[in-house]
């Protein structure tokens, strides 16, 4: 039988077909559509929908290859660039998040990479911060009007500061920690689990520790999720690898699944409020899990170390357009003019530029050593 | 240590990442026909989708998107009375999306009583049950 006919390549097919024979109905169905005075034409109807499945596929297909979580890009480029409700966004945002972990969690876990105890353990820590982020969110919106809003896109971008700050330094990660001593609380727990290293051809045990003060830092980090509407891998990550000394690997498989695990959690305060608007939401759930898929099967082994100059770019640039958008609803500045915006954009598209060329000659030179 | 032999997975951790898997599945190809439902029937949609779009990219806040295009919000459970709306379907694919792990946890749950890992059982019935509270609603701000 063709592998076409096997999972994963089978619900990616059927996804597929499902999505051609949906968006060419939602075409023809369109264009036939009287419009209504004052509303939008059921053509242009299409075309968002169609622009918002497109957007999400390829911040899908971007992460994948990047190793940075939908969420990171999608929140903060929304905040900056549009008009949206910051609310509305950070709802979709925690979507995006969600599914995009929530549809690399069956691999991992048939694969072994993630393991579930460690991912349930943190969980259960996750979901409380996640929830009350989220519901600190609505209370934010609800109370504090335009100037909730401003405060919401300043943080932002000072968080996505020094994210990108945290990302060109590398952060402190350790490929395979050293455990000198398992404290009682972590034995009890027995959480490590033996997993098959590809590359290494072998099976690698792993002595956890520290389980207790992984809770708290897990709480920290799930109300910054719920919060914000980000996906906190870059958060969950550095989290279990430094604190309870999780090999790197197993860490990055993790964090996918406890999002998709602990934003169930934080997810519903949103859906229940009417935050997440279910046409609108829609595409962008799609984007993910598709762009997800198809990313892992056909990208993953694509060597594009200099993706992540791009999305460290963009993160500069979406920084800039939160802090300054945040300054102007806090009547801090006005409107920045568009020759400005363009000057930062080309600024940071010839750093960018630089630093690519520089990551290719680098490569080159190694490849031919 | 380390051998060479690939270890088998638990069943409690491949049960759950199956149902995760699937679960997820389904409700992106429940999401992918919403929409189509939504523009073939304008008039059957809880939120008129010829306004909905023009009402988000102005800015607005839920609470008035809802009520200039809903005539307010029904609820975040509205598809359990408009299930063959456009977005009455539409949410309701999220919905399931949304609370697929609280379905894998359950089976995982007994999974683990049965590989006698009774802290695992009670962690999984936790998360399963912060799932639920939130999807219910009963914890509110």
């Amino acid at each position: 039988m063709s592998r076409m006919f096997r999972s994963p390549w089978l619900e990616v097919n059927i996804m597929l077909i499902v999505l051609i024979i949906s968006f060419t109905g939602m075409y023809l169905v369109g264009r036939g559509l009287e419009t209504p005075p004052g509303g939008m034409s059921g053509t242009a109807i299409f075309a968002w929908l169609l622009g918002f499945f497109l957007l999400s596929f390829g911040i899908a297909l971007v992460a994948v290859i990047g190793g940075i979580g939908g969420g990171v890009l999608f929140t903060p480029f929304m905040l900056a660039f549009t008009s949206v409700d910051s609310l509305i966004v950070r709802a979709t945002g925690l979507i995006v998040a969600m599914f995009s972990g929530l549809v690399s969690t069956g691999p991992f876990m048939r694969g072994g990479l993630a393991n579930l105890r460690i991912c349930v353990f943190c969980a259960a820590a996750y979901g409380v911060g996640a929830f009350s982020g989220a519901q600190g969110a609505i209370f934010v919106a609800q109370n504090l009007g335009e100037t909730g809003e401003g405060i919401v896109r300043l943080a932002l971008g000072l968080i996505l500061l020094s994210l990108a700050i945290y990302f060109i330094l590398g952060g402190k990660k350790i490929e395979w920690p050293e455990v000198k001593k398992v404290d009682k609380f972590t034995k009890w727990l027995k959480m490590s689990q033996p997993y098959y290293e590809v590359s290494m051809k072998r099976v690698i045990d792993y002595p956890l520790t520290r389980a207790g003060w992984v809770i708290i830092a897990i709480v920290g980090v799930g109300l910054l999720s719920g919060f914000f509407g980000l996906g906190a891998g870059w958060a969950i990550v550095p989290a279990q690898n430094v604190i309870m000394a999780v090999p790197l690997k197993v860490a990055a498989a993790n964090s996918g699944v406890l999002l998709g695990m602990g934003d169930c959690i934080g997810v519903w305060p949103y859906l229940l409020m009417g935050a997440i608007i279910p046409v609108f939401a829609a595409p962008w759930l799609v984007g993910q899990v598709l762009g997800g898929l198809l990313g892992a099967l056909i990208l993953i082994k694509v060597k594009a170390g200099f993706v992540r100059y791009l999305l460290i770019g963009f993160m500069f640039f979406a920084c800039f357009g939160l802090l300054t958008k945040g300054l102007k609803l806090l009547g801090v500045m006005g409107e920045v003019p568009m020759w400005l915006n363009g000057l930062v954009f080309l600024t940071i598209c010839v750093i960018v530029t630089v630093l690519i060329v520089r990551y290719i000659k680098a490569e080159a030179r190694l490849g031919g050593e | 240590m380390s051998a060479e032999k690939r270890p088998t997975m638990q069943l409690s951790q491949r049960v759950y990442g199956e149902i995760v898997y699937w679960g997820t599945v389904v409700a992106a190809i429940l999401c992918m026909i919403g929409p189509y439902i939504s523009m073939k029937n304008p008039e059957k949609n809880v939120m008129n989708p010829f306004y909905l779009f023009a009402a988000i990219f102005e800015g607005k806040d839920t609470a008035t998107i809802w009520e200039e295009v809903a005539g307010g919000f029904p609820g975040g459970h509205f598809y359990l009375d408009k299930f063959f709306y456009g977005d009455g379907f539409t949410q309701f694919a999220l919905a399931l999306g949304c609370s697929v792990a609280a379905w894998a946890l359950i089976p995982t749950a007994f999974l683990y009583l049965k590989e006698k890992n009774p802290t695992y059982t009670v962690l999984c019935l936790w998360v399963a049950l912060l799932i639920t509270l939130s999807m219910i609603g009963i914890v509110k701000a």
